[in-house]
């Protein structure tokens, strides 16, 4: 072993004289603006629509820079943020990197700078701002809104013998809904992947306003959050309850959110789903497969003195990562809201856009009816959460469905992840 | 020079046997610097060169950056709070537990990659068939494997559905706590035995056959060959495989339990290596890295202490 102590040692004297340096550099060492490079990273197009729209994004900003030349940079999904956080360390990071709202975006803000002032001239344009918000400044325009709409599939609803036009308005009745198309046919009544903990997610910002007081929704995004309250306490005993209760497919905790538990509605195989209003799992996607049986219901009342809201919220965005870019990269986040591109991409691709003057132009009727509710929306619950808390949240999601943790335990756990 | 008059005159006087007992009377020559000394250094110094930049010094970098906070305290040094703070996570907890159960894991494939190389080694029928068959995983992506066996162990999959044509319980492998690790490995055993087994074979190629010869003679049967003439002989590559596959199976799993588990069900099947992307995932690098830095330490430890015990168990008293 002696043979080891000489190396060992003068490791560890290394070790301390770099740590004695301090660490990596906070901040992105871009090139300077006089270069006339503009990085932006993002994960990439998913369609035609998706490439037409940031062509149109790129002229607009060539209109106002027409000497900038903007190298895109489009990453994996799967490891954007590890990819993103690497390049941030080692001081090779972009000017400019899209970002989910919420908790991915409010965990960099440290990373981030402002652009309150810069985009307080757009501010009423547009909606969702507050998953681009942390302490009092803004770090991005929203470009969609993304948010968890209930869909169902009226063909499923025919079978067990509901009524397709009148969906479940109260929690007793999408109980006795669930009970009835359990014994009626031999499909589940919800989809749900909870392999990666999404589903609990998705079932407290979907169902939330139909449990919580308007009082205690807003308190909840505020940050005022008491997770061993009694509606608190509701919405993990729901889901505990509603999984011992059979309502969703076997084995939810080995399958993924994206895209098994949506194959399984897409395919007819569940009859109602918590899905997405853009980018996937959305009802232009739904209604490819399903047409005029897809249907749309909002969250359901559980308790009294509450107020039924569509849970939608700003989706992605840009933020700015090199302040010495500041201004080109105020003008292309100006330019990914710009009201025409958004138009041309929200018919194309079906994006429900963050600029609340543009109207949807689409004949199917799901989209309309999410539009319609867009005025009474409230942000989502999850996304409020601190990655850590969310994190938790997942995990104790997946333990409560296979009934290895209590909701009191669970409840207690994720009070003291908050502090 | 004198000729020496004894033996012990002859010894003394000679500089090589006796080394480092070099009497002091003979001056230690002096190695001139010529072309001859010097070339092998310069050949070794490209590859020295190479470890030290891309091996040594990023590893002390991911050190030194695990003594630093994260987010507002990026590059502000905080002693061992990263450490500390890791010991009591819940995840890293899960992952240092896991860790041992992963090691109850590694004689079973050194095991079945054992057995089956002296099985092609004797020359089973079909062994050139098995050969291949068995090596086939290897070169398999994780990512595929992962995706074929969610779909072979999924809840409504074909192992539970034949299962449940012959009337045993179904069992969700890859959602259940109990489950869900031990499966994740099992699958990694399958998918990666064969190059444990291709290492066996090269060391079955080494054995003595003189050795073989003298045990049949002597009516040695088959377990007293394998415990007395091959174990002994394999030791080495024993040992070997003992090593390289602990440390592919802690460091070689993500992607698996990527595909199959994610970490979950809650953080039952979380190993270090998965905690270092969730965490650096989460905008926590230097957290990451202190991960990281504990990954390093137990894949030393563990692969020392292998090799101790090992060497001392493959040797035939």
């Amino acid at each position: 072993m002696k043979r080891f102590v000489a190396p060992v040692a003068i490791g560890v004297g290394a070790v301390l004289a770099l740590s004695a340096c301090g660490g990596a550099a906070s901040t992105p060492t871009g090139e300077s603006a006089e270069d006339g490079t503009l990085v932006v990273w993002n994960w990439g197009n998913s369609d035609d629509a998706a490439s037409a729209y940031q062509d149109e994004v790129l002229a607009v900003f060539a209109e106002q820079h027409p000497d900038v030349e903007v190298e895109i940079v489009s990453q994996p999904f799967d490891q954007y943020y590890t990819l993103l956080g690497s390049a941030i360390e080692a001081g090779t990071g972009p000017d400019l990197a899209l970002f989910n709202g919420g908790t991915q975006l409010k965990s960099r803000t440290n990373q981030l700078t402002p652009v309150t002032d810069e985009l307080a001239d757009i501010y009423d344009q547009l909606a969702g701002w507050p998953a681009f918000e942390d302490g009092g400044e803004i770090y991005s325009a929203p470009m969609f809104l993304q948010g968890f709409p209930i869909y169902y599939n009226k063909a499923i609803f025919a079978e067990a013998g509901l009524d397709p036009e009148n969906p479940p308005t109260t929690w007793d009745e999408l109980a006795d809904a669930c009970d009835t198309i359990a014994s009626s046919t031999d499909v589940s009544c919800f989809a749900l992947g909870n392999k990666e903990g999404l589903g609990i997610e998705f079932f407290m910002s979907g169902f939330g306003s139909g449990i919580f007081t308007p009082e205690e929704y807003d308190a909840w995004i505020d940050g005022e959050r008491d997770w061993e309250s009694e509606h608190s306490k509701q919405v993990l005993q729901l889901w505990a309850d509603t999984a011992a209760d059979g309502w969703y497919n076997d084995g939810a905790n080995s399958t993924a959110m994206f895209n098994d538990s949506f194959d399984l509605f897409s395919g007819g195989s569940a009859a109602m789903v918590i899905g997405l209003s853009s980018g996937i799992a959305h009802w232009k996607q739904f209604d490819d497969f399903l047409g005029d049986d897809l249907g749309f219901m909002m969250p359901v009342t559980v308790n009294d003195g509450t107020t039924l809201a569509l849970p939608i919220e700003g989706g992605i965005g840009y933020g700015v990562l090199n302040e010495d870019k500041l201004d080109l990269g105020v003008d292309w986040i100006k330019a990914t809201v710009d009201r025409d591109a958004l138009a041309n991409y929200s018919i194309a691709g079906g994006q429900i856009v963050s600029d609340t003057t543009i109207e949807l132009d689409t004949d199917i009727q799901s989209a309309q009816d999410i539009v319609a509710e867009l005025p009474g929306s409230k942000p989502l619950l999850h996304t409020a959460l601190g990655g850590d808390t969310l994190d938790l949240l997942h995990r104790l999601g997946q333990q409560m469905l296979v009934g290895e943790v209590t909701v009191d335990d669970a409840a207690s756990q994720l009070a003291a992840s908050e502090g | 020079m004198t000729a020496p008059t004894s033996t012990r005159a002859v010894v003394l006087s000679d500089p090589s046997p006796g080394w480092p007992r070099r009497t002091p009377k003979v001056p230690r020559r002096k190695r001139k610097i010529t072309s001859e000394t010097v070339t092998p250094y310069l050949l070794v110094l490209p590859v020295l060169l190479i470890l030290l930049v891309f091996r040594i010094y990023p590893l002390l970098l991911g050190i030194n950056f695990s003594f630093t906070g994260d987010q507002e305290l990026n590059g502000v040094f905080v002693g061992f709070d990263n450490y500390l703070f890791l010991l009591q996570d819940e995840r890293f907890q899960a992952s240092a537990r896991n860790v041992l159960v992963v090691l109850l894991f590694v004689p079973l494939e050194v095991l079945v990659a054992g057995l089956l190389a002296t099985f092609i080694f004797i020359k089973v029928p079909g062994h050139k068939f098995y050969r291949s068959v068995y090596f086939l995983p290897v070169v398999l992506s994780p990512i595929i494997i992962g995706a074929i066996f969610n779909i072979v162990l999924g809840a409504n999959g074909p192992l539970n559905a034949m299962a449940e044509s012959v009337g045993l319980p179904t069992v969700d492998y890859l959602g259940q706590t109990m489950t869900a690790l031990p499966s994740v490995l099992t699958v990694h055993i399958w998918a990666t035995f064969g190059m444990a087994l291709v290492i066996f074979l090269a060391g079955f190629s080494t054995l003595d056959q003189q050795l073989l010869d003298a045990a049949k003679i002597d009516g040695a049967n088959f377990p007293q060959t394998i415990w007395h003439v091959i174990i002994p002989g394999l030791s080495q590559t024993i040992q070997f495989v003992f090593v390289t596959t602990t440390i592919g199976m802690l460091t070689g799993l993500f992607g698996l339990l990527y595909t199959m588990t994610a970490g979950g069900p809650g953080a039952a099947s979380y190993l270090p290596e998965f905690l270092i992307w969730k965490l650096n995932g989460e905008a926590r690098p230097a957290l990451a890295s202190a991960a990281s830095v504990f990954l390093l330490l137990i894949v030393l430890v563990i692969g020392l202490i292998q090799i101790r015990v090992l060497r001392r168990a493959t040797k035939e008293s």
